[in-house]
């Protein structure tokens, strides 16, 4: 990659952030995934109120929802790059910008900007509506720190799974296909290979994500630090960036 | 006649349909001979409380690949093509040849029905001989009559998919959330938990035409989730009628 001006980057930052912000689908999706995560968050908490106390925390139980809300964030790393080859905006795209690897950066640079505030929002309000509901009922109080460090890793996880469906988008660039890998791989097989394969279930991105935000029950062997679990997801995310963007330069667009 | 033939012909040649094909056909397979491989020794015991289960499982898992098929159904005639074609959307000329909109509902459902049942039966096979290859003698019967409610199952999914995409237009949002909910961790499931009235949600009710750990009995859930389709559908006929072509 030939190195740009700072200001150049500047511009293709800010060409990538406005196609981004322009996609109606993106807003539609953030809205939905908000309100979806505010009713699940009810459902969970009622659930958690009927069982017994001191089986629960405020903070498992309002992340509880983060489960389904990553749906929202695949969507939005797959949509960010597959609209650009939904009708040929590629080409326009490459010809004002034939820089192929900073324009893709630029592009998961935008991607990581649009997330992060709003992975911060939905898990916030997850918490803050099971905070309110439970204020009463339970017994332990949240300490600052736990709470910061929880919501941190919460947004650090969705935003990298953001990432990681962008970078899975730009490699098969079809929406479909890359929607019903990812969708697939994180609620089925997933799943499934928890159950099936447990001694290596915690190298795969879901499994280790999850141990960036939920704190592990006592009573659970083998679970991985918050940090040993971003480590690994960073580690996947930046080895699906790498091959997409050195694909993404020799490849006919 | 000639309009259902146009319309398999298009599903058929859909770039995504090879994904509902491989989803449909491998999924149950690979989930069941996991399922029969992790309950194989209770089996052999004669221990094991989910033998009557094992394969339907995978049918209910399946179920994705008939889902992308009614979601691409009408997701692809609605794709805005690229510049350098015109930017056109097929509904466009679709509905051009086949002026009668019902006409070209119908022909549409029938042809995702043909393909739903199709693809159910090679599915059944696949799961059937899995099990079979992993269980050897040990194999449970596979009993038509829910067999039957498995194919049931998998076309009213893929017509209740169709209506839906049919009001949304656009197949992500739509494709992501059925997926999700025909998954272990779906929303209906998590609503049985919450209320009663969730069983009588479309899946739930679907799925007790073949699952042994039922909450309906096989004729009431598909007549339920049969409901949920005649009126999704419905629905979706009178929007579609009105609806200005490319609106």
């Amino acid at each position: 990659m030939r190195v740009l001006s700072s200001k150049t980057f500047t511009r293709i930052l800010g060409a990538e952030l406005d196609k981004l912000m322009t996609l109606p689908l993106i807003w539609l999706t953030l809205m939905s995934t908000l309100i979806i995560n505010v009713g699940l968050a009810a459902a969970y908490t009622s659930s958690s109120l009927q069982a017994e106390a001191g089986t629960f925390t405020i903070l498992n139980t309002g992340l509880a929802s983060m489960g389904y809300v990553q749906a929202g964030f695949i969507i939005i790393g797959i949509v960010a790059v597959c609209s650009e080859y939904t009708a040929g905006q590629i080409r326009t795209t490459l010809t004002t910008i034939p820089w192929r690897g900073w324009q893709l950066t630029a592009k998961y640079v935008a991607v990581a900007m649009v997330t992060i505030p709003a992975a911060l929002i939905i898990a916030a309000t997850g918490v803050l509506y099971t905070f309110i509901m439970m204020r009463d009922t339970a017994s332990v109080a949240i300490e600052i720190n736990t709470l910061i460090a929880t919501l941190v890793g919460a947004t650090g996880y969705l935003t990298l799974t953001s990432l990681l469906s962008a970078a899975l988008g730009s490699l098969i660039r079809r929406t479909t296909p890359v929607l019903v890998t990812l969708v697939s791989y994180y609620f089925i097989v997933g799943p499934l290979m928890r159950d099936a394969l447990p001694s290596i279930k915690n190298y795969f991105p879901d499994t280790a994500g999850y141990y960036m935000y939920m704190v592990p029950y006592a009573n659970e062997i083998n679970a991985l630090t918050s940090v040993q679990g971003t480590g690994i997801v960073m580690v996947w995310t930046l080895i699906l960036i790498i091959i997409a963007i050195v694909f993404y330069r020799k490849r006919d667009a | 006649m000639r309009a259902f033939n146009a319309e398999l012909s298009k599903l058929l040649s859909l770039p995504g349909i090879w994904l509902a094909f491989v989803i449909g056909v491998l999924a149950p397979a690979v989930v069941a001979a996991l399922d029969s491989i992790v309950e194989k020794a209770d089996i052999v015991a004669g221990i094991s409380t989910r033998l009557s289960d094992i394969g339907y499982i995978g049918l209910g898992f399946g179920v994705q690949g008939v889902i992308i098929i009614g979601v691409l159904a009408i997701s692809s005639e609605y794709v805005t093509e690229s510049s350098e074609a015109g930017e056109g959307q097929q509904i466009t000329t679709s509905l051009t040849v086949i002026a009668s909109r019902l006409q070209f509902l119908l022909a549409k459902a029938c042809a995702v029905i043909v393909i739903s049942v199709l693809l159910c039966i090679v599915a059944i096979m696949t799961t059937v001989l899995a099990t079979q290859l992993i269980l050897g003698e040990h194999a449970p019967e596979f009993e038509w009559t829910r067999l039957i409610g498995a194919v049931c199952y998998w076309t009213f999914t893929a017509l209740l998919s169709f209506g839906i995409t049919l009001l949304t237009k656009n197949g992500i949002i739509p494709l992501t959330v059925l997926i999700i909910n025909s998954s272990v961790v779906s929303f209906s499931f998590l609503l049985t938990k919450a209320t009663k009235l969730a069983f009588y949600l479309p899946d739930r009710a679907g799925m007790d035409m073949f699952m042994s750990e039922r909450y309906l009995t096989p004729v009431t859930g598909g007549l339920v989730m049969l409901a949920w389709v005649v009126v999704i559908l419905i629905v979706a006929a009178i929007e579609f009628r009105r609806r200005d072509v490319t609106a």
